[in-house]
């Protein structure tokens, strides 16, 4: 996974503020968050930078089937258990009468959710490995049997 | 050097273990005469280094056999980090009934869970498809 | 007794953990997408692709020539065997008991190599048990022992036992509660147990609830294959510690042990220091509720032999099992209701089948079936008819049907048999 080291490097190191942070690492890690793209940048959209620009278009790009958060459900693996939905702290806090005490889901906020015998992933910003206050977060991974959910 | 490179096919004594295994439980919903559930029946897991002491490769078929039948299934690697040279597994199915003996002590119960039997290279033979379990026999 | 809690819910009948916050989505008269429940209750619900024709020797005929040569196999038979039910209703099962009475047949169901020895504990309260509701709201140790339930019973852990928060375990899995697996593989369910993972030999069960018993008793407890004795111990401290124990038993213990003599030995030894109940893993979803009806009629939970034109006469015992009297070649008809005694039997014991006349009911063709004498096609339970069943638990849990269809529900094809007797 990349990192905010790795992204700054790419950076132009001016400290502008033109992408509205103080910084050009905390804008790294706002790259990072997937809060900022690379073309909140402006000095990075001018021709000195425009390796740099692809550079980093690429490190960001989402693998193929993941979600924003960079979290893949391997279908193929997966039993419809809901562990994870019911371990999600999230769905905890925004179904706690439902997904909460292990029932189905009685919100839409939630995040994780079983269809058709597979996890299915919804409203993936609310993830908390996501945004501003991301920590990482594995309460869906550890509880999965067959390693079906993995984050990249 | 290993024993095998002297026999034409080895054997090996094997304990095997019946498991449910949920993917072949949801394909038996569907249909039991599925190429899917026969795929995931007709298989018995081995300790990797039992796996190379018969001689064979993952994914080749095997004969197992004992004194109440014999079925031709795929070798697979059972995964599991521990060794556990000498214990196999089956998922529960036709294949691995073939296998049970009909003395139960009078007990009613079959040994699921501890089938004595003998593993050796089915040479590239196929497995045990569906129909045999429809003759009238399967004793051989 | 169990009430749905939202009207769009139904119960899936997959396993005898009979979900029942189930929501799906209809179309030109099957089921085209379940909710929540797993991928095996997806495959039950959705149905089979091989639905099974009313059949007489092998020729397609109309449902009541084959109810009406099924009534002639079974009138004619001198010691028929009836067996499955399994998957079947309440009053299917009811209906089939009587059935039994009425030609003096050996009736026994999966529980015979399966279950049974847990169950028989239970309704003889040798064993104290609990709800599964109970589990949710209160458990703090919870042990898997011989049982994969990820496999078998996947919603175990999300429904009832690690995962939700309940009253008295309000601060999540991580913090609120402790799950042992206790099995010869690293399974699945081994796998969520992480660290708390205890590792034994075939047919070592006996030996390790020995070590355990003397563990709890304050002695240094001793096996004879390698383990170290610290874990031992440490399992001892948990169990001792639990405010509410719950051991879930699955097959790798029932046929590890001769009878249920060390697990109430355990159990016993808990409830001295603890306060332990134990459920049975129950596979088809409403085997304990065949158990309990045949129970409460004849005091017997399997395994019966009825006389016939004498109600009163009952006969039980390991002889009267499936697997005995097929062995025995003493059946010389069978009745075979949502089963397939030809693909989960032992094969040498199974082939008596294929020289008796057999009767299949069921939704879906099966290996039985396709060499019996007669089939008689039946609605598929939960999705098709409604009724009741026991959970693996001893709840009752009632559905309705989802999905219409002409084909009869069991218990209405056992009535008619009865009839044309």
């Amino acid at each position: 996974m990349t990192n905010a080291m790795e992204i700054y490097k790419f950076l132009p190191k001016t400290n502008c503020k033109e992408c509205g942070k103080a910084t050009c690492m905390a804008f790294a890690v706002s790259l990072l968050s997937r809060e900022l793209t690379v073309g909140d940048c402006p000095p990075l959209k001018e021709d000195d930078f425009k390796a740099n620009y692809e550079k980093l278009s690429g490190m960001l790009t989402p693998v193929k089937g993941a979600a924003e958060t960079g979290m893949i459900v391997h279908e193929d693996k997966c039993f419809g258990c809901g562990n994870c939905v019911v371990a999600c702290p999230v769905n905890v806090a925004d179904d706690p009468h439902g997904t909460g005490i292990g029932r189905a889901p009685t919100s839409d906020k939630v995040i994780l959710r079983v269809e058709d015998g597979i996890v299915r992933t919804s409203n993936v910003h609310e993830c908390r490995r996501f945004g501003m206050d991301k920590i990482l977060c594995n309460g869906c991974i550890v509880t999965c049997p067959t390693e079906a959910i993995e984050f990249v | 050097m290993e024993f095998g490179k002297f026999l034409a096919a080895p054997e090996y004594k094997v304990t095997i273990v019946t498991y449910r295994d949920i993917f072949q439980s949801a394909v038996m919903e569907g249909s039991r005469f599925s190429e899917e559930y026969l795929k995931l029946s007709a298989v018995i897991r081995m300790d990797a280094g039992d796996i190379k002491k018969l001689g064979v490769k993952e994914g080749d078929t095997a004969v197992v056999r004992n004194d109440s039948g014999k079925v031709i299934v795929r070798v697979g690697s059972s995964g599991y980090d521990a060794s556990h040279q000498g214990i196999a597994y089956m998922p529960n199915s036709p294949w691995s009934n073939v296998l049970l003996s009909a003395d139960t002590g009078g007990s009613g119960v079959p040994r699921y869970k501890g089938i004595e039997a003998v593993v050796s290279s089915a040479k590239g033979e196929s497995v045990t498809g569906v129909d045999g379990f429809l003759e009238n026999t399967m004793k051989h | 007794m169990v009430t749905l809690l939202n009207e769009n819910y139904h119960v899936c009948t997959g396993c005898a953990l009979l979900c029942d916050d189930i929501e799906v989505v209809t179309g030109s008269g099957r089921i085209t997408e379940v909710k929540t429940a797993c991928r095996k209750g997806v495959a039950r619900m959705k149905g089979c692709s091989e639905p099974m024709s009313p059949t007489v020797d092998g020729q397609e005929v109309d449902i009541d020539n084959a109810i009406g040569a099924a009534a002639g196999i079974l009138s004619n038979a001198r010691s028929p065997l009836v067996f499955g039910l399994g998957n079947s209703t309440n009053m299917a099962q009811k209906k089939a008991i009587e059935l039994a009475k009425r030609i003096g047949a050996v009736i026994d169901d999966t529980s015979s190599f399966c279950q049974g020895p847990t169950l028989e504990a239970i309704f003889n309260e040798n064993i104290r048990s609990t709800t599964l509701d109970d589990v949710r709201n209160k458990a703090d140790v919870i042990v898997y022992w011989g049982a994969d339930a990820s496999n078998s019973h996947p919603r175990h852990f999300s429904k009832y036992s690690y995962f939700p928060r309940g009253q008295e375990r309000q601060r999540g899995w991580e913090e609120d509660r402790i799950m042992i697996t206790i099995d010869i593989r690293r399974s699945h369910t081994a796998k969520i147990s992480g660290d708390k993972f205890y590792q034994i030999p075939l047919q070592a069960d006996a030996e390790f609830i020995d070590a355990l018993i003397d563990a709890l008793s304050g002695k240094v407890p001793k096996v004879s294959f390698g383990f170290d004795i610290k874990r031992i111990l440490e399992l001892a401290n948990i169990l001792k510690k639990a405010r509410f124990g719950t051991i879930f038993v699955g097959l790798g213990l029932v046929y590890s042990i001769d009878n249920m003599d060390p697990v109430v030995k355990l159990m016993d030894k808990l409830n001295e220091m603890s306060n332990f109940h134990l459920i049975p893993m129950v596979g088809h979803y409403n085997m304990r509720g065949f158990n309990q009806n045949l129970f409460n009629e004849t005091g017997y939970l399997n395994r019966v032999k009825f006389e016939k034109g004498d109600s009163t006469d009952v006969q039980h015992g390991a002889e009267f099992s499936i697997v005995e009297t097929l062995n025995n070649k003493a059946a010389d008809a069978a009745l075979v209701i949502g089963s397939d005694p030809l693909s989960s039997l032992p094969r040498v014991i199974a082939e008596h089948l294929l020289n008796i006349p057999v009767i299949t009911i069921d939704p879906c063709e099966t290996f039985t079936s396709r060499k019996a004498k007669v089939t008689i096609p039946s609605a598929l339970s939960g999705v098709e008819c409604g009724g009741s069943a026991i959970r693996m638990d001893g709840v009752e849990v009632k559905f309705e049907p989802i999905i219409e269809t002409n084909r009869p529900p069991d218990e209405e094809i056992l009535t008619r048999i009865m009839e044309a007797l």
